[in-house]
């Protein structure tokens, strides 16, 4: 039977022999990391966007791995190995490469909010914050947001992706 | 004070017309020119034209 977790629910799956592969839309922030790896399996331009046998099962794990929010998650087919998975991988509370840890935050009880700027895209904020814009102040907890940094955003000061259509190059 | 400062909360600005004006206790991370590094307050581009990204240096308003 179906053991897939609640937060799936709605997701788009793309399955090879070995993994599932979740697309959750509403939750992307267009870090781009996905399409920036491995645009053989990511192509935004391409529909579907996904295509699942464009690369090994290692390597889309390890580019699945890199979004930062639930957008993209994978699991085993088979259900027994993903009791072998360490909980820092399933479901997913992500692995993430050295770059995108907070490395001060476990000696930092206050948890600073990490402030990335990502390559040829947005600025992504993660934590508690507040947030002023457009007159008004918002207190944001523990969450992630993502902003515009070319300036073309339909939804400013939010990044919606444009970026990769206007050929945003940050230099 | 100090602990008040450290209490306070990070304040993500949003400057009309203008750059992100971040304060208060954050990590800046810089993933293209791989910088890190823990700054009180910052001014980042928001335009896509600054010379000196990730950072403001005015060029919005030309």
């Amino acid at each position: 039977m179906d053991r897939e977790n609640t937060h799936m629910t709605g997701a788009r799956k793309y399955r090879n022999g070995d993994i599932t592969v979740y697309w959750k839309p509403s939750a992307c922030v267009h870090a781009s990391y996905c399409y920036r790896e491995l645009i053989e399996v990511f192509d935004p331009g391409r529909r579907p966007w996904v295509d699942i046998n464009g690369a090994s099962t290692d390597r889309i794990i390890e580019v699945v791995d890199l979004c930062p929010t639930e957008a993209l998650t994978w699991r085993w087919n088979d259900e027994e190995k993903n009791a072998d998975v360490g909980p820092e991988h399933t479901n997913h509370v992500k692995y993430m490469r050295p770059e995108l840890m907070d490395d001060k935050a476990g000696e930092n009880d206050q948890n600073p909010v990490s402030v990335k700027i990502m390559i040829d895209g947005p600025i992504v904020i993660k934590g508690s914050f507040s947030l002023q814009y457009d007159g008004r102040k918002k207190d944001i907890g523990d969450s992630i947001i993502s902003l515009c940094r070319c300036g073309s955003s339909n939804h400013l000061p939010f990044c919606d992706g444009r970026h990769r259509q206007v050929g945003f190059e940050d230099k | 004070m100090e602990d008040e400062n450290k209490q306070a909360r990070t304040l993500v600005e949003v400057i009309e017309g203008g750059p992100l004006k971040v304060s208060g206790n954050f990590i800046l991370k810089d993933l293209k020119r791989d910088v890190t590094d823990n700054p009180t307050e910052v001014y980042l581009c928001r335009c896509g034209r600054s010379a000196g990204k990730p950072f403001c240096d005015g060029s919005h308003r030309k």
